[in-house]
């Protein structure tokens, strides 16, 4: 069962988004639907259960920041754009693609991101702020040390500039702040308990009506296991 | 680490001074002096195997041949000759040392090997030790001045240590400048041994210390750092300087989450977290020393603000609203009350504007009709003080003797205002008794006027609305720290 354990052992220097974030779930985090897919045909079987539209993402743990490299399609709202995107996404990636991971969709305009980072002054950290493809160019981002209290992770999210991010904002609801402290208490616990673990991006995280919700996510394991 | 109470080595009944010089220019010779200068109610034995006697007290030739017991020991050797003095000190049975010697950790490798064999040596024979690479130490209660820069510290609750000795006796020597009372201080130096953490410990269990000041660069174990403050900043205030906060992060980061921890929001986080009031600036440091030494906490964040001219206010109701404080509009009972006192034109508002009038009445009554009212926690007065200590232009002789006689006429009147004792600075103090609010005091006075108004008034006052504002920030922000961990 255990992921970290296996990619440790077959050399792995983190796990792919599809591991990260199942790892993650263990820890109670949501995430969104998906599944692997390794051909045309599977793409179009899991898009069908996931429910279009859907987004189909290169998969491979050697692929850190997908983004970076084009190898996202979104919004894909039939199977033939399903289909089609399958055989883009192959054609772009320069090592040979093997499997993407079929996602829903969720539409909300509103990205957030929490990570764990390990200071070798203080130990695990857990980060909160402002998500999405401008994370390091806003840095609206605040840490506290692990283990938090719900206190301190209550804190964090009235900490960042834009805080009213948080409010209802065009006709979505606010977002669910105990479930969203609930993700960084969970962050701290992985902190504390899994010393393999060097670092975590969850970026973005997206709201479904106010629900926090995993849309990619990265683990990086420490280089010398302490 | 263990515990330790480190009492012996702030307040020592016997110390050995080794390495003590003959010579003016060594170290051995300035500490020597400075201990003896600043009346330690102890005995000094200066140890050198070269001297009969120094500065008229005799010299041993090693701390084995004082006939007395020793409770504490400075070495100001070359760094080669620490680890044998250690062991010496350890069969004399002497339990602290200051290391003031360098050239250790802090110069390289080969340095930190011989600061592993002074840690090693120390261990076995039960000794602790601060430094090396120490600038001294200080103890009001013992009168102790164990230090490099010749430095008299005003004598009062406020303890600090400091991996800057530099920056920390800098810190003793504006305060007593500012009216900053010290009952403790020590340069931690590399921390080989004792470190910053214990001597939080020893100050929070200390008497006679009432804030802890701090100037951090690092800790080996940042966990025990917040879990320790975190239990002492529920009754003691910890005010901190964090040097080194623009450093990056200590590794290359594989994250985007890592490579946005850096240094300053990590400390940041963690001071935060143990309820440590983060100040950024060394005069900071000491405003923050002041206040929180000398007045009450304020209950809440809510501030009223009374001022002599427009400007003056807006400022600091801006500095205010960006500091994480309340300025609430007057309710009608309260303007009623000033209306009794104000011209018919005034603004009406907090901040309550005197309109330039120059009587001390109005601004008394004005300011005890803020603190009586309840809306508040707390108070900026600005020119509570009015004026200056002098008339900036000269006489000039040239000038119609109108002029001149009524140019020496203002300077003889505000010689004669800065002299006389300030009513509203003594009712200003009675206030902030009265009431349990921090009333902090504005004033274009200068610096010595300042510390005469705390000593005189008990009355904190700075020459800027940002300064009072910051300070009066931390102290709402440490009120909110202490309501929420009794919840």
């Amino acid at each position: 069962m255990n992921i970290i354990e296996n990619a440790i052992a077959r050399g792995a220097e983190n796990l792919n988004e599809y591991e990260s974030k199942r790892f993650l779930a263990t820890y109670g985090i949501p995430i969104t639907r998906e599944a692997i897919a390794r051909s045309e045909e599977e793409v179009a079987a899991k898009a069908s259960e996931i429910g279009y539209p859907v987004v189909l993402k290169g998969s491979d743990e050697a692929l850190r920041h997908k983004t970076d490299l084009n190898l996202i399609a979104l919004n894909l709202k039939d199977e033939k754009s399903a289909r089609r995107a399958y055989h883009q996404l192959v054609s772009r990636s320069k090592a040979k693609l093997k499997e993407v991971l079929v996602q829903e969709m969720i539409e909300e305009l509103r990205e957030l991101m929490v990570g764990l980072y390990r200071d070798p002054q203080f130990g695990p950290c857990v980060m909160f702020g402002l998500g999405g493809i401008f994370t390091e160019i806003v840095e609206d981002i605040v840490f506290r040390v692990a283990p938090l209290t719900r206190k301190d992770a209550m804190e964090m999210l009235a900490e960042i500039k834009g805080e009213k991010i948080l409010e209802s904002f065009r006709g979505n609801p606010p977002i669910d702040r105990d479930k969203m402290t609930d993700i960084l208490l969970a962050l701290s616990q992985i902190g504390k308990e899994q010393p393999a673990i060097r670092e975590i991006d969850v970026n973005p995280i997206k709201l479904v009506n106010g629900k926090p919700v995993a849309v990619d996510a990265l683990v990086i394991f420490s280089s010398d296991p302490l | 680490m263990n515990d330790v109470n480190l009492e012996n080595l702030f307040n020592p009944q016997s110390i050995a001074m080794i390495g003590a010089s003959a010579n003016p220019r060594k170290w051995g010779f300035i500490i020597l002096l400075n201990i003896l200068k600043g009346n330690f109610k102890g005995n000094v034995y200066p140890v050198n195997p070269h001297q009969k006697s120094i500065l008229g007290y005799r010299c041993y030739a090693s701390v084995s041949d004082i006939p007395a017991a020793l409770d504490m020991a400075i070495i100001t050797t070359p760094a080669k000759a620490v680890p044998a003095l250690i062991d010496e000190c350890g069969r004399k049975g002497i339990r602290f040392v200051v290391v003031i010697s360098s050239d250790f950790s802090e110069t390289g490798p080969e340095g930190a090997r011989l600061e592993q064999e002074v840690i090693d040596c120390a261990r076995r024979n039960g000794i602790r030790f601060a430094g090396p690479n120490s600038m001294g130490i200080f103890s009001a209660r013992s009168g102790l001045h164990a230090q490099m820069p010749p430095v008299m510290p005003l004598i009062g609750g406020v303890s600090m240590f400091s991996q800057s000795g530099n920056l920390g006796f800098q810190m003793l020597g504006w305060g007593a400048e500012e009216g900053v009372g010290f009952s403790k201080f020590v340069s931690s130096g590399n921390e080989g041994d004792l470190s910053s953490v214990d001597y939080l410990r020893y100050f929070a269990d200390d008497q006679d210390t009432r804030v802890i000041l701090g100037y951090l660069e690092g800790v080996d174990d940042g966990a025990e750092l917040i879990h320790t403050a975190k239990a002492i900043s529920k009754h003691k205030p910890i005010i901190i300087l964090k040097g080194g906060r623009t450093a990056s992060g200590g590794r290359a980061a594989a994250s985007h989450t890592g490579a946005m921890a850096g240094a300053s929001k990590i400390w940041k986080a963690a001071l935060r977290q143990a309820g440590m009031i983060e100040v950024s600036t060394s005069q900071g440091l000491l405003d923050c020393a002041k206040a929180f030494a000398n007045y009450p906490l304020p209950q809440g964040n809510r501030v009223g603000i009374i001022t002599r001219g427009g400007g003056w206010g807006v400022i600091t109701v801006d500095g205010c609203e960006e500091n994480r404080l309340v300025v609430p509009p007057l309710p009608q009972k309260v303007i009623h009350k000033l209306d009794k006192i104000l011209p018919k034109y005034w603004s009406r508002g907090n901040p309550v504007d005197l309109v330039a009038t120059i009587a001390k009445d109005p601004y008394i009554k004005c300011l005890e009709i803020l603190a009586a009212w309840d809306g508040v926690d707390a108070i900026l007065a600005l020119g509570a003080k009015r004026g200056m200590d002098s008339y900036p232009y000269s006489e000039e002789v040239n000038k119609p003797k109108p002029l001149v006689d009524a140019i020496t006429l203002a300077t003889e009147m505000i010689q004669q205002y800065a002299q006389q004792p300030d009513p509203v600075l003594m009712h200003l103090g009675q206030l902030v008794k009265r009431y349990h609010k921090p009333i902090i005091a504005v004033s274009l006075a200068s610096q010595l006027s300042h510390r005469s108004f705390l000593e005189a008034f008990q009355v904190v006052s700075y020459p800027t609305p940002e300064r009072a504002v910051r300070v009066l920030s931390h102290m709402a922000d440490y009120t909110r720290f202490l309501n929420s961990s009794s919840e």
